[in-house]
């Protein structure tokens, strides 16, 4: 150390001895703290009002607060409230679309937003005071006359896809997820996982219905706060909702939690990351419980701040995570979970995890200090005048609690059993209340990289992050006129492939098919095929000879290169899907009982069937014969691709028709043109030949 | 301009008319050793916020010390002598120890090929062990914990390329905690457990960076883009990380913690003359120092486009950013309107064309200042595109948009409206205590004087469409730009090929 430094080293020391300790400093009382007066009333047609003037700045903002949920998603088609809640916006009005509105608010820098959560729909509303009417207006169209149009459906089912389709790329959101999906269940509404196949189902009346079934005045709640006059704004909120007299009955209770627990140490694998992501616990309990204050005081001890145990021990002391918490996790209307999270690079997994469990056990097993309870209520009591720091946070509260059905002074109840909580009531609730033996464990990592193996801390279930491909079979619609009209229209394409009962009477069929990929390479097939499924390829690839058979009852062999195998699942799914988009089959899709045809508004047919395969198939409008087919096809990862099919340049081969080029699109772009060299149907195929291997 | 005003429409925006109500609530002054205090009086609810902005970010880094600035948002909550030790005098001692055993493990590691293993496998032990002396007489958290017991609200740090922020807040009678806690600290910041905390600043490298797509994709982005300027180096690189010493926190701390390098804000129940005399008593002793040097890389001019590969599993994402100059540049509120035309709400054109219309992408997003402002920084386009569509059908309509903004004149309305929306911006960030403590101590920081706030707006009113196709023309060229984009690991590209056969 240089003698230039050492001077500001005893200038400090100096000072230092003058310095008071933050022990001595006396603080004046804290000023009455001012709580707004909220302004409650009911209007006639059952929205109850809540108004709070708020004078600081030209703003105005409210919310109306709907009963319901996604917990009222129907099983099959879970994503039904987000998108009603998303759409109820997006879709506009009666008057306005969705892009108008947008338009209109963005314009004067408004908003209006609508969503739907677990358990409430929320519309919003934010402007400057002088456009509150004209806000006000839009507010109320979104609310009582929402139009849900189509093109705003078929968006946000786009992206809610794109969502499932990514949610598996970040470690810290599975390992979110898949804690809650275990610790509640995965067959019931708190666990469902959202899939394709669902927001395929989810059609506009379905929507529609949903929205009638809960937004209806006796259902809402609309609060308000900002520069205006209450007894003005009463006056208007009423007189523009005056002639909402919509009525249904009550909403039912939300379905209960009926979840076990489900211990256990839980593995999902990712492999680009170098930290694992963990999350344990198990459920709670209610905000309403009489020992919840003396929870979230344990809580806070163990977990809740930087200066908790976890903190220090996990942390700061053995320095192994970035990330660490716990968190009672109580909620207003059912139970919660109670969990400890946190990341640590892959190595150190399970002496984190560990170190968090033992945590864990020492908080059930020995009282806090002194030291630490009084701190934890310090913080609490001290930091309580941050519940009325704005006037928002004051009506959010009131309304939150009128929603669930809290009595108006929680918060003040609240901070009184704080004010008593002592080390004992910590231990007894923390024995009664937290169950190490239910802990289910969740990881999220490159396994292969833990130091120790995660088994260490018990038998390890692996979780399948498969993204279930998307069944297709209810997307069609189902009414009677497009059942017709998508009959006739398939038995004019029949007509004009050559009749029907020539297309029945093939038995078999051989094609030779020229290829030329996109990305490159030619390829040569031979397709042959016998009715109903049996079916053998053979391709001729730059590398060599690939030949698949499949006997039309799920079996099959391949013969590549590198030698013979049986038909794996996911190749024998592939030969399946295609013999679903047999052009023969295909048109005779009317006569199968297991198929299901009907029109689409723009003059094509969804074909499916009862696997869940399906097809759309267009038409020259000119000849009626096919001219395309759209489907999705499991991609190579991930969300499912596009693939269009085009056909052209028609020609006869014993009195039928068949298209001789083939365009094949995937994702938007060309994948591959094929040329039909060859077409003959009933030569005489026999199952024994097509199954004999090379 | 002048037409809206005359219209009434957002009469209560005039950006002189706000700040001349607002200069009223605000007392300045300027400690002799040139500590800079800004207080606004905002009396709706007992309780104050502070913000300790200090002018010195990750660009001060010195070399081969990625991360260092970063270090100082964690040690904040070490504490100071008089608190967070349980015997200083003694902590001080093995403190300082600990430096002399790690000087010499260093000397011996120095000597590369020649260093002798056993000796320095016996002074790596060495030092382990006097760090954990050092840690034994550590009160955990202790910093933290009073802050906390005080009813402290939202305790926290920030280290940004430009600048490092502490701040919280406290009930309006305890304002005097904030004066001797926080003012110890500059005095004198005690970097216990610095060796922890430098493995917890390498997990926050993992969890933020290593471990997700989009901050690696952030990362090769900045490094791709800059060849020089230490805006390349998004959080620090994990092997310097990992070399960082204690002694070489205290050098930084001399150099950039000087009092005139350092501007704190009070907003919430104060009393101007009480915080005047609490910042004399508690701050005015705190030495003066010489300004520290700003950053002597000037980035070369980029003399072409630039990609980046980033091999992963996850679904697609792409990033283009294009060089603009710094924020104090005339054409700086420019990009901030051309920012709003192609990203603000749904009426974006990026959201209008892309995710609306044609359904490419799932949400996309310009940012007109990446990763920060003070030197010739980024202009950025995000772009998520949809399942089956790709980088390059995104990056093709995102170039379509940008063009359109070379070519035609951007109309009134949209021009009109991102103003509006950046104006009354500003009216919503100004209803709490800790947003404005943070506004105020930013704009003083950045800009020398805070009230660039509201004077900003200004600048945006000027904002014309041939300034918007002016800037659009001469920055959003090939020459500038760099793409950072996903792409699925070759292997598993070809596998994807051969299976759309």
């Amino acid at each position: 150390m240089t003698i230039r430094n050492l001077i500001p080293l005893v200038f400090a020391a100096a000072l230092l001895a003058q310095t008071p300790s933050y022990k001595d400093l006396k603080y004046p009382p804290l000023p009455q703290v001012k709580i707004p007066d909220v302004a409650t009333s009911t209007l006639p047609n059952g929205i109850k009002l809540y108004l709070l003037e708020n004078h600081e700045l030209p703003l105005v903002g409210g919310f109306a607060l709907v009963r319901t949920g996604n917990l009222f998603d129907p099983v099959e088609k879970v994503g039904l409230a987000g998108i009603t809640g998303a759409v109820l916006r997006t879709g506009g009005t009666k008057a306005k679309t969705g892009d108008q509105i947008d338009e209109q608010l963005e314009n004067i820098a408004a908003s209006v937003e609508s969503s739907i959560g677990e358990t409430s729909g929320r519309v919003g509303f934010s402007c400057l005071r002088e456009n509150t009417d004209q806000v006000l207006a839009v507010f109320k169209e979104i609310l009582t006359a929402p139009e849900f149009r189509q093109e705003k459906i078929d968006l946000i089912k786009g992206q809610m896809k794109g969502g499932i389709a990514r949610r598996n790329d970040d470690a810290s959101g599975i390992a979110q997820r898949e804690i809650s999906d275990i610790v509640y269940g995965r067959d019931n509404p708190y666990g469902w996982s959202q899939e394709y196949e669902h927001l395929d189902r989810i059609q506009r009346e379905d929507v529609l219905n949903f929205y009638k079934r809960y937004y209806f005045p006796s259902n809402i709640i609309i609060a308000i706060q900002g520069d205006f006059s209450a007894p003005e704004m009463k006056a208007k909120v009423e007189k523009i909702f005056a002639d909402w007299a919509v009525k249904q009955p009550p909403v039912p209770a939300f379905p209960p939690v009926k979840a076990k627990a489900a211990p256990g140490v839980y593995l999902a694998t990712k492999s680009d990351v170098t930290q694992t992501f963990f999350h344990m616990g198990h459920l709670a309990g209610m905000l309403n419980d009489k020992n919840y204050p003396a929870l979230e005081v344990m809580s806070d001890i163990l977990g809740g701040s930087f200066s908790s145990r976890l903190f220090r021990e996990v942390r700061t002391r053995l320095g192994l995570a970035y990330s660490i918490h716990s968190n009672w996790g109580a909620t207003f209307d059912h139970p919660g979970i109670f969990q400890i999270s946190g990341s640590t690079k892959s190595a150190s997994t399970v002496d984190a995890i560990q170190a968090a469990r033992a945590e864990l056990d020492k908080i059930r097993t020995v009282e806090v200090t002194d030291q630490e309870v009084d701190s934890a209520k310090q913080t609490v009591l001290n930091s309580f005048v941050f519940n009325f720091d704005s006037p928002g946070k004051t009506l959010s509260r009131i309304v939150t609690y009128e929603y669930y059905g809290y009595p108006r002074d929680f918060i003040f109840q609240y901070q009184k059993a704080v004010e008593a909580v002592t080390k004992a009531d910590i231990l007894r609730v923390a024995k009664q209340y937290l169950k190490p033996e239910d802990l289910t464990i969740v990881a999220v990592g490159k396994a292969a990289e833990f130091g120790k193996a995660l088994s260490t801390l018990g038998p390890v279930k692996t979780i399948d992050l498969t993204i279930p491909e998307p069944k297709k079979t209810v997307a069609a619609k189902t009414d009677s006129n497009s059942l017709t009209l998508g009959k006739q229209l398939l038995q004019r394409a029949q007509q004009a492939v050559g009749g029907a009962a020539r297309l029945a009477a093939v038995k078999d069929l051989t094609q030779s098919i020229d290829m030329q990929l996109a990305a490159g390479p030619k390829a040569k097939q031979l397709i042959q095929w016998i009715a109903p499924g049996t079916f053998r390829s053979t391709q001729e690839l730059p590398f060599g000879k690939i030949i698949a058979f499949y006997d039309g009852n799920g079996t099959g062999w391949l013969v590549t290169p590198q030698g013979s195998a049986p038909m794996p699942g996911p190749v024998v799914k592939q030969v399946q899907d295609q013999l679903f988009r047999n052009m023969l089959t295909l048109l005779l899709s009317d006569r199968d009982p297991n198929r299901s045809v009907s029109a689409t508004d723009a003059g094509a047919v969804d074909i499916s069937d009862k696997e869940g395969h399906s097809l759309r198939m267009e038409f020259d409008k000119a000849t009626g014969l096919p001219a395309k087919l759209s489907y999705e096809s499991p991609g190579a990862q991930g969300a499912p691709v596009h693939v269009e099919e085009n056909y052209a340049e028609w020609k006869e081969s014993g009195g039928l028709k068949y298209a001789s080029k083939v365009v094949v699109q995937q994702g938007g772009q060309k994948s591959a043109d094929a040329s039909v060299i060859e077409y003959k149907a009933n030569s005489g195929l026999t199952a024994e030949l097509l199954g004999k291997k090379p | 301009m002048l037409r809206t005003i005359a219209f009434g429409l957002l009469a209560t925006l005039l950006p002189a008319q706000n700040l001349k109500e607002f200069e009223k609530k605000v007392t300045e002054f300027t400690l002799s050793n040139g500590l800079h205090f800004i207080v606004l009086e905002r009396h709706e609810a007992p309780v104050v916020s502070f913000d300790a902005f200090v002018n010195v970010g990750a660009v001060d880094d010195p070399a081969g010390q990625s991360s260092m600035a970063h270090m100082f948002e964690h040690m904040i909550g070490k504490g100071i002598p008089s608190l967070g030790s349980k015997n200083w005098p003694e902590e001080q001692k093995l403190l300082a120890e600990v430096e002399k055993v790690y000087d010499r493990a260093e000397e011996e590691r120095r000597k590369g090929p020649r260093a002798d293993p056993a000796k320095l496998k016996q002074l790596e032990a060495e030092l382990k062990e006097a760090i954990e002396k050092a840690n034994a007489d550590v009160d955990p958290n202790a910093y933290v914990r009073v802050i906390n017991e005080n009813g402290g609200a939202g305790f926290n740090a920030g280290t940004a390329q430009d600048y490092t922020t502490y701040f919280y807040g406290l009930p309006s009678n305890r304002i005097e905690l904030w004066f001797l806690l926080q003012s110890e600290w500059f005095r004198r910041p005690v970097f216990r457990e610095f060796y922890k905390e430098r493995d917890i600043v390498r997990e926050e490298r993992r969890m933020r960076v290593e471990s997700s797509v989009q901050g690696k994709l952030q990362e090769l982005l900045l490094a791709t883009a800059f060849m020089a300027h230490p805006y390349r180096n998004l959080i620090g690189w994990a092997s310097e990380i990992e070399r960082l010493r204690a002694k070489q926190a205290e050098e930084f701390f001399r150099t950039y913690y000087v009092p005139g390098n350092v501007t704190i804000s009070l907003v919430g129940d104060v009393n101007p003359a009480q915080i005047k005399r609490l910042a004399e008593k508690y701050y005015g002793s705190i030495p003066a120092g010489p300004l520290p040097p700003p950053v002597s890389i000037t980035e070369p001019e980029q003399e072409g486009p630039k990609r980046a590969a980033l091999e992963s599993d996850s679904q697609p994402l792409v990033m283009i950013a294009y060089k603009r100059p710094s924020q104090t540049h005339a054409d700086d509120p420019v990009f901030d309107v051309i920012a709003g035309i192609l990203s603000s709400g749904r009426t974006g054109l990026l959201y209008k064309d892309l995710v609306r219309d044609q359904k490419i992408a799932l949400g996309t997003f310009a940012g007109a200042s990446f990763p920060s402002g003070k030197y010739p920084h980024l202009f950025v386009l995000f772009s998520v595109p949809s399942p089956g569509h790709t980088v390059e059908e995104n990056e093709k309509s995102i170039y379509a948009i940008l063009d359109g903004l070379r070519k035609n004149k951007v109309d009134a309305a949209t021009l009109e409206r991102v103003k509006t929306k950046i104006r009354a911006g500003l009216l919503r960030q100004l209803d709490s205590n800790s947003g404005l403590a943070s506004q105020l101590a930013f704009y003083q920081v950045e800009y020398g004087n805070w009230r660039t706030m509201f004077t900003g707006l200004e600048d945006i009113n000027k904002v014309t469409a041939d300034d918007v196709q002016r800037v659009a023309r001469k920055y959003f060229n090939e020459a500038g730009k760099t793409v950072a984009f996903t792409t699925k690991p070759e292997t598993e590209a070809a596998a994807a090929k051969a299976d759309a056969k």
